[in-house]
């Protein structure tokens, strides 16, 4: 929840960590270290856009000085070249301009970035192996990867650029001012120490609350989320007007919460209004009295009106990069919550691999065709014998694994989105339609009462709407299309008789012409071997010697 | 319930416009008065009528609209997020009714229950929630504004609504490219977003396959290149506003100067040029105000698009009176349907034949079947979730909408509430010596007292997928109603635990009716139930 988080965090100055050159960080070599590379990939473009936002200062500080010039001197009826409001309008487009590429620029950079940095982490995810990449968790590595990118790009151009104007822009507005009335650009200027002053007060303030209320805020801004993730358990047991009116109270508590907050973080930005107001407040009476001439203000006095106009105009410049900066509180708090959360996922320790007696050592070789069966009790290695023959795990062992790019079949197979058919085919250049539908029928898939619509059913990404038996099946069909070896990890459990048969019976055929591996339970299928892997008996027969 | 009256909220939208008004008056009121004031003083400095000047009221307007402006901001701020804060918790206690009513929460996979999608989900919520915060108030009080400089302009320098109106046919055509543009954007952003994290999560749950098969790489790859197209047509978007936005920051200047330049080609000179002055330095200060007329129109794209995909899910008006069933106590002996036709997830007739169905009071029912027989489906049937059937009891018929009340639907991959463990149990007016009962009888006693006894606060991850599917049958122990339907109850439990628990649980339900549906036998239950075998 966007509002919520951006109450969070509001103090002005960054956290000094964000700020540290890349190359200086402590962190270890080879971490993935999101904000860093951010950075580094947008100091150009960072360079730019600042280039840009200096440039629209700049002219409109120019328009500034030559609208004021041209009101002043048309009012005060003296002769007004026509050059200067010419120069005014085109300072004033050119500002615009600058702008709008400043804009442009920020939005492609901030693009790029977050592509990059999501191809980064895709060429990590690329390399872990079986294990880490089950143990990642799931869903917060899709949100991670669909959200953070974005959010660290946001930090690193966008943010990082306003926070730079900080510097530059009250600068050149005090430049201009001082080239006016020196006393008059240090009467501006006095006022940021006060104003610095009081954000501290109120940034000390605002932190307090936050840390005091921040346990309680969170999971309150989590109970809508988690009520409507938990419906279904909701509405079985009957608790639906119970949960309403609970969701309803912590709601209402909640908003109070949020506005205790935000009545202290909307002081951020009040402050700065408050500043930027008293002095135009003052400026405007100093200067009105410089020119009645009736007492006189050093540096106020024998100022001409346009001169004046000027001092008003570019004053509120002075504290306009203050107030857009306290504009993206929430972009700060977000980037390094994304940031961190990046990091997290992607150097987590990689899985290690358990050491399974029975299935160290050199493999027998395998044979060129024939059905191979691992049995075994649950837990003595059989799934992690099949992913060592298929090489599927980071650090598995020595040589090239016997059976690399071979078929996997099992109910977690992948299932891309589209017809059955699709499915099927999926990554099998050597499939033609009508090799296709023999399988299909072979399998009883093309004809399954349950998946209406034959070969051309719909499956949905990662098949959401196929049973563990289907989705078995549909991997069996896939073997059979392609040319290729097949690891079967529990090719028949959770079928029902007749569909197991089939199965078992695709296999058979397989291993008339290929190295079928199946690591299993069901001792059908085991007979049915021409030669068997028991990894109960490898581990005694170990133990014996 | 105790949510903020629509009165008081109406009260603090109509506080927060008032502020904003307020705000955008001083504003340009402070523009205009201090140009208008300087000329004055300076017009004055020149000759004697310094000395009767009244300096005291302008420089006291000054100081007033300025600090004005500063609170009138500070309040439009607090005011516009408390009456914005106070609809969301209306709307969202709503929209959790309406969700619950929707038909989709009671069919398969609740699909809110994966995180990207919920995170998408929450985003459209809060697209809604605040566009009228960040469109509806900042545009009327523009639209305000800008009228009352408008009718400022007609009567003091009428030549200057010539550019107006060139400016404000600009700005119809850049709103209506923005609209079109960004509505695509838009449209394309989300669906590759939400196309891209469903690939994604596709491939990762297929990690170990994928990675055998040397596809992992690839396949990751490919769904990260469609969340790219979204990130593209998000940046799409950003520079789609970009015009707009740089015509509105020009419309200020360039309006104020003509104003300037047409009464000064009118023939006033001096001191006369001072009220257009006033009037140019005020459309000054109104365009910086305007910064971000393009966020207006993307606030009410978004709300647009996230409205109607948020109707989808509810399947219903956020508005509509959402009514559930409420449980009755009936008690029921037999329940029996003699022809059922069974229905799959999707609402399709399955089966060959039509089912006939009894069930009885103290004999459970088991349903056997493969994974993918639609046993789940059957119970969902049954406890009225699906279809539209009409069941007998003893006294008579009991149609889906009642079965739902007197069901208690134990789901196999029933989720933990982020709450107490008391609020879990879903058994409010059950004494705590009941609660602990069941938890004794589900083996879950120990783990809640080392947790912190009943009010201890869980979370999903607090509890193992064995300890949740032991919470979930506590929450069948303590059911009161006639009908209990497990579904897999003894999955993620190892071999004796469950045999143990369900032994006992079959026990604690003998005077209701049970139904299990389980993928294997139930050693358990044999001999006391009666099997059907899908």
């Amino acid at each position: 929840m966007r509002c919520h988080n951006a109450a969070m965090t509001t103090e002005l100055q960054d956290n000094p960590a964000t700020e540290a050159d890349p190359c200086r960080t402590d962190r270890p070599p080879g971490s993935f270290a999101a904000l860093p590379f951010a950075q580094a990939l947008g100091r150009n473009a960072l360079r730019v856009l600042v280039g840009l936002q200096i440039a629209r200062t700049v002219f409109r500080i120019g328009f500034a000085a030559m609208a004021a010039a041209t009101v002043g001197r048309l009012v005060m009826g003296t002769p007004v070249d026509p050059a200067l409001p010419l120069i005014a309008l085109g300072s004033f487009i050119a500002s615009a301009v600058a702008g709008a590429c400043a804009e442009r620029r920020e939005a492609f950079a901030e693009t790029r970035i977050a592509c990059a940095l999501r191809e980064r982490a895709g060429n990590r995810l690329a390399t872990l192996g079986a294990r880490s990449l089950q143990a990642m968790p799931a869903g917060e590595t899709i949100v991670a990867l669909q959200r953070h990118p974005g959010a660290v790009a946001a930090l690193a151009v966008g943010h990082k650029a306003a926070m730079t104007m900080m510097g530059f822009g009250p600068l050149l507005a005090a430049a201009a001012l001082l080239l006016v009335s020196w006393q008059a650009g240090l009467l501006v200027m006095g006022l940021t120490p006060v104003m610095i002053v009081f954000f501290v007060l109120v940034g000390a303030t605002i932190r307090r609350r936050a840390d005091d209320q921040e346990r309680a805020f969170a999971h309150l801004a989590r109970q809508f989320a988690d009520r409507i993730r938990t419906l279904p358990t909701i509405f079985a047991n009957h608790a639906f007007a119970r949960e309403r009116d609970t969701l309803s109270r912590r709601l209402d508590a909640h908003a109070g919460r949020t506005m205790g907050v935000l009545s202290i973080a909307f002081v951020n930005a009040g402050l700065i209004d408050f500043f930027a107001s008293l002095s135009i407040a003052m400026l405007a009476v100093f200067l009105g009295l410089g020119h009645l001439g009736l007492v006189s203000l050093p540096g106020f006095s024998g100022l001409a009106f346009w001169q004046s106009l000027f001092i008003l105009m570019v004053a509120p410049e002075y504290f306009a990069p203050f107030r857009r900066f306290s504009e993206l509180y929430h972009v700060k708090a977000q980037g390094v919550a994304a940031a961190a959360a990046l990091d997290r996922l992607m150097d987590r320790e990689p899985a290690t691999e358990p050491h399974i007696e029975a299935i160290e050592g050199d493999l027998h070789a395998l044979p060129e065709r024939g059905l191979v069966a691992i049995v075994g009790a649950s837990g003595s290695g059989k799934t992690t014998l099949l992913r060592r023959l298929a090489g599927a795990d980071a650090q598995a062992g020595q040589g090239a694994p016997p059976l690399a790019g071979a078929t996997w079949v099992s109910t977690d197979g992948f299932v891309p989105a589209g017809s059955l058919a699709d499915a099927m085919a999926w990554r099998c250049p050597s499939a033609t339609p009508a090799r296709i539908e023999e399988v299909g029928h072979a399998l009883g898939l093309a004809d399954d009462r349950l998946l209406p619509g034959g070969l051309s059913a719909h499956v949905a990404a990662g098949g959401g709407n196929l049973s563990g038996g289907q989705r078995v099946r549909l991997a069996v069909a896939r073997a059979l299309i392609a040319d290729r070896p097949v690891l079967a990890d529990e090719p028949t459990a959770k079928l029902d008789d007749a569909t197991a048969a089939r199965v078992r019976e695709a296999l058979c055929t397989l291993a008339q012409t290929r190295c079928v591996v199946v690591a299993t339970h069901d001792r059908a299928l085991a007979s049915a071997a021409m030669r068997t892997i028991d990894l109960d008996r490898t581990v005694k027969r170990e133990a014996a010697a | 319930m105790n949510t903020r009256s629509l009165e008081t909220r109406r009260r603090d939208w109509r506080l927060a416009t008032t502020f904003a008004f307020t705000a955008l008056g001083c504003a340009v009121l402070l523009g205009g008065l201090s140009a208008w004031f300087l000329g004055s003083v300076a017009l004055a400095g020149l000759t004697t009528a310094a000395l009767t000047f009244n300096f005291h009221i302008p420089a006291a307007l000054v100081r007033l609209f300025a600090l004005g402006r500063v609170a009138a901001r500070y309040g439009e701020r607090l005011v516009g997020h408390r009456a914005a804060l106070g609809d969301q918790v209306a709307r969202r206690v709503d929209l959790f009714s309406c969700m619950a009513a929707a038909p989709g929460v009671r069919r398969a996979g609740w699909q809110l229950g994966d995180p990207a999608r919920l995170a998408d989900y929450l985003d459209d919520v809060e697209d809604v929630d605040y566009a009228r915060l960040r469109a509806g108030l900042p545009f009327r009080t523009l639209t305000v504004g800008f009228t009352a400089l408008i009718l400022a302009t007609a009567w003091l320098a009428p030549l200057a609504l010539v550019p107006v109106g060139v400016l404000l046919a600009a700005g119809a055509f850049l709103v209506r490219r923005l609209k079109r543009e960004g509505t695509a954007a838009l449209a394309t952003a989300r669906a590759k977003r939400n196309a891209g994290a469903q690939e994604f999560g596709a491939a990762l749950a297929a990690g170990v396959p994928l990675k055998a098969e040397g596809q992992w790489a690839a396949c990751a790859h490919e769904a990260l290149a469609t969340l790219d197209t979204g990130e593209h047509a998000t940046g799409a978007l950003r520079r789609a506003q970009v015009p707009l936005d740089t015509l509105s920051a020009l419309a200020g200047p360039l309006v104020g100067a003509s104003a300037m330049l047409a009464t000064w080609f009118a023939g006033l000179r001096g001191g006369a040029l001072l009220a257009s002055a006033f009037l140019a330095f005020a459309w000054l200060a109104f365009g910086e105000s305007v910064t971000g007329a393009s966020r207006i129109v993307v606030a009410l794209l978004r709300r647009k698009a996230a409205a109607e995909a948020l109707d989808l899910w509810s399947e219903t008006k956020h508005e509509a009176v959402c009514v559930l069933p409420e449980p009755t106590t009936a008690s029921l002996c037999r329940l029996g349907h003699a022809g059922l036709q069974r229905l799959s997830p999707a609402g399709l007739p399955l089966g060959t034949a039509p089912l006939a169905l009894s069930l009885t009071a103290g004999v459970p029912t088991i349903l056997k079947g493969a994974s993918g027989s639609g046993k789940t489906s059957l119970l969902k049937q049954i406890a009225g979730w699906i279809g539209e059937d009409r069941f007998a009891f003893d006294g008579g018929i009991l149609d889906a909408y009642a079965r739902c009340a007197v069901t208690t639907l134990v789901l196999h991959d029933a989720a933990v509430l982020e709450d107490t463990v008391r609020a879990n149990l879903f058994a409010t007016d059950q004494s705590d010596v009941l609660l602990w009962q069941a938890l004794e009888a589900t083996e879950l006693d120990a783990r809640i007292k080392a947790a912190g006894g009943l009010d201890a606060w869980l979370r999903q991850d607090t509890l193992s997928l064995g300890e949740a599917q032991r919470l979930n049958l506590a929450r069948a122990w303590l059911s009161t109603k006639p009908i209990v339907l497990l579904d897999e109850p003894a999955e993620h439990l190892d071999t004796g635990q469950g045999e143990r628990i369900l032994k006992g649980l079959a026990e604690h339900l003998r005077e209701r009716i049970v139904v299990v549906a389980a993928h294997h036998d139930v050693p358990a239950l044999t001999g006391v139930a009666h099997a059907i075998d899908l």
